[in-house]
């Protein structure tokens, strides 16, 4: 407080103090009169600095002071000349003018200040909102810088209508009447009512348009999720149904042939129908037993009971299984994997009947196996027409089935489910010409301590 | 029963398919060649010309449409095509394309040995001046249509709806054939049309218009005229 006063108090003594000496050094080589405009020197800084308050009594003061040390008759106050009177007007109207002119000019600065703080809040706010984080995170940031522009110490913002339970004032933010949200701040004598109406409106106005871009964010994900999956369900059916149809359909034949008593066979046509329908009854089942996996995988349901393996033995055991060890080269390291075996030997058949069937006749198929720290992997190369390289992703949907027409095209998906499901992966590595490569990588377990020691 | 040894030509592209087809129509007295694609089917077909033809409609290299427009350009052997739900489309172009009737896979054996000795049966499209459909008598010359004796009165229209249903009695006639027939070239997807006139000429031909004998539908496909006293 003291300092407050004692500033501009001080400032106005060395003011008319400093004039007063530049009056008496100038006073030899000018007339005495005309120096007493050196005062407006005076009022000027310190009407510029602490305005009218401060340059009245100083205007006052020079004129006093002019009078008594320089104006005769020197030493007292009488006025003379109506030239006193005028000096001292002059004075007064310089100081006031002065003054005003400051202070608005220092309104207008930090009028200008606050709109630009305003502004650029407002500015980063909206790149915030745009950038696409949490909404509810970015309010606590928004509430936060919003204090400070508005004046308070602080601020929060909540989606919603105002409500009674929140300790400080709420404000509801509205656009075109539309409720956006409610902003809460205590209650406080020196905030800024004019800031509140600029701003509060404009922040209104960028929530809204962020609820809006989210919602429509949300909604156009929804359509295209469900879009796709639409999409999914109709190939997938289309699929299936064509694929339960053809064996479907070689077997009503056969059995209405055999039913029929005014068609004549041999034995041989007999047995010939018999196998059609054993064949196709055979491959209904597998099928369906498919189906049935991919849809458990794909409701999360194959819940593997890992053991812990060594990776080339379920491989040779599926090589026999599948009675192609006549077709099949296995060579690599013998890592431990942690897996469910009958899924991993799903696995390991699907991929390796994938590359039978591709294989040109007389020509094997390799199988390599490598491991790193981390990761066993098990490379399964053919000698078939290989893989074009936009394909290489797709081969793993359900019922892709490329340019081959046998099978339902479900191995490799099921295959990729029951890996993903035991921790691993598998993918295609090819190029058209060159035969195809598919790998599975599964994760590798430290040897158990005793093997080890 | 067949006649002994007409040679048909079975088109499919599942093996298993072709299999149990060939040993069920070798069992009902017919000698067959099969194909497994488009253009082993023409090949087999050129080679030794087929009475009739089962024609899948999906083939691993083009489609049975294709296959039954290619025949038909120097064959009026009868087709067959063997078609799944969810073909539709495709169907009712092979029956533009010339294909006489369809069966929907599964089929039964009985079903498609019927529909063969219909097709074999009508080797051509009857051309009389008088055709005789159960007790109706449609002379084509004079443009008379009489039931027992009896004049029955048709506009234009109906008149050659009937003639031409009755011409192809047994086949399968698809909107797009009947409305080119009967109101010419320029016509074609205005099935609207055709249901209103057949539902006229059936109020006038049939004993039970709701419950038609003679004009049967194919539903999604045309119509078919049969002889009701033959079934």
């Amino acid at each position: 407080m003291l300092r407050r006063l004692a500033l501009p108090l001080l400032g106005s003594v060395a003011a008319v103090a400093v004039a007063s000496l530049l009056v008496y050094a100038f006073q030899p080589i000018a007339p005495t009169l005309s120096l007493g405009v050196v005062y407006v020197l005076a009022v000027l800084p310190i009407a510029v600095v602490w305005g009218a308050r401060w340059s009245l009594p100083v205007a006052v003061a020079s004129m006093l002071v002019f009078n008594w040390f320089f104006l005769p008759p020197v030493h007292t106050l009488t006025l003379r000349d109506s030239e006193n009177w005028s000096a001292l007007v002059a004075f007064s109207v310089t100081a006031v003018v002065v003054s005003e002119l400051a202070a608005r000019s220092r309104r207008r600065a930090a009028d200008a200040e606050q709109r630009r703080r305003e502004a650029a809040l407002l500015a980063e706010i909206a790149g915030h909102l745009l950038g696409g984080g949490k909404l509810e995170d970015e309010l606590v940031w928004i509430g936060g810088r919003a204090a400070e522009v508005l004046g308070v110490p602080r601020a929060e913002i909540e989606l919603g209508r105002p409500h009674a339970q929140h300790g400080d004032a709420p404000t509801p933010l509205e656009v075109d009447g539309r409720a956006v949200g409610t902003i809460y701040t205590p209650v406080e004598a020196n905030e800024h009512v004019a800031v509140r109406k600029r701003f509060l409106p404009a922040l209104a106005a960028l929530l809204a348009v962020a609820i809006d871009r989210r919602r429509l964010e949300r909604e156009a994900l929804e359509a295209e999720t469900l879009r796709r999956s639409d999409l999914v369900k109709t190939a997938l059916l289309r699929a299936v149904s064509h694929d339960l149809r053809s064996p479907l359909t070689s077997i009503t034949t056969a059995i209405g042939a055999l039913r029929n008593d005014e068609l004549v066979f041999t034995a041989e046509d007999r047995r010939e129908l018999l196998d059609t329908i054993a064949v196709d009854a055979d491959r209904l089942a597998r099928l369906v037993g498919d189906l049935l996996d991919l849809s458990r995988l794909e409701a999360g349901g194959a819940e593997p009971e890992p053991q812990v393996w060594q990776l080339d033995e379920l491989v040779r055991d599926v090589v026999a299984e599948l009675g192609a060890s006549g077709r099949v080269e296995l060579a690599g390291e013998h890592p431990l994997v942690n897996v469910d075996a009958v899924q991993i030997q799903r696995v390991l058949a699907n991929l390796l009947e994938n590359a039978l069937r591709f294989s040109p006749a007389g020509s094997s198929v390799h199988v390599r196996i490598t491991a790193t720290r981390r990761e066993a992997i098990v490379r399964v190369v053919d000698q078939g027409p290989g893989v074009e390289e936009a394909m290489l992703d797709r081969v793993f949907e359900p019922f892709y089935r490329g340019e081959q027409r046998s099978g339902a095209g479900l191995g490799l998906a099921i295959a990729r489910g029951f890996a993903e499901a035991n921790g691993g992966r598998v993918w295609a590595e090819s190029r058209p010409g060159q035969g195809a490569t598919f790998a599975l990588a599964l994760p590798v377990v430290e040897a158990p301590v005793e093997l080890v020691s | 029963m067949s006649e002994r040894g007409q040679r048909i030509l079975v088109v499919d592209d599942e093996p298993q398919i072709l299999r149990a087809l060939g040993t069920t129509l070798r069992g009902a007295g017919y000698t067959v060649d099969t194909a497994a694609t488009a253009e082993a089917a023409l090949a087999a077909a050129a080679a030794q010309p087929p009475a009739a033809v089962i024609l899948d409609l999906v083939l691993p290299d083009g489609s049975g449409t294709d296959v039954c427009r290619e025949l038909r350009t120097w064959t009026d052997a009868p087709v067959i095509v063997l078609s799944a739900v969810g073909e539709e489309h495709q169907k009712i172009e092979a029956l533009d394309a010339g294909a006489d009737d369809y069966v929907t896979k599964p089929f039964s054996v009985e079903e498609l040995l019927a529909r063969l000795r219909a097709v074999l049966r009508r080797l051509a499209p009857e051309a009389g001046p008088v055709l005789e459909v159960g007790n109706l008598r449609v002379d084509v010359a004079e443009r008379l249509v009489t039931r027992n004796g009896e004049r029955i009165k048709l506009t234009p229209h109906e008149f050659d709806l009937l003639r031409v249903l009755a011409q192809n009695r047994g086949k399968l006639l698809t909107h797009r054939t009947l409305l080119r027939e009967v109101w010419g070239p320029a016509y074609g997807d205005e099935a609207h049309y055709l249901h209103v006139y057949v539902s006229h000429l059936r109020s006038k031909i049939e004993r039970d218009p709701s419950k038609p004998q003679i004009v049967l539908t194919e539903p999604g496909a045309g119509y078919r005229l049969v002889d009701p006293e033959a079934s």
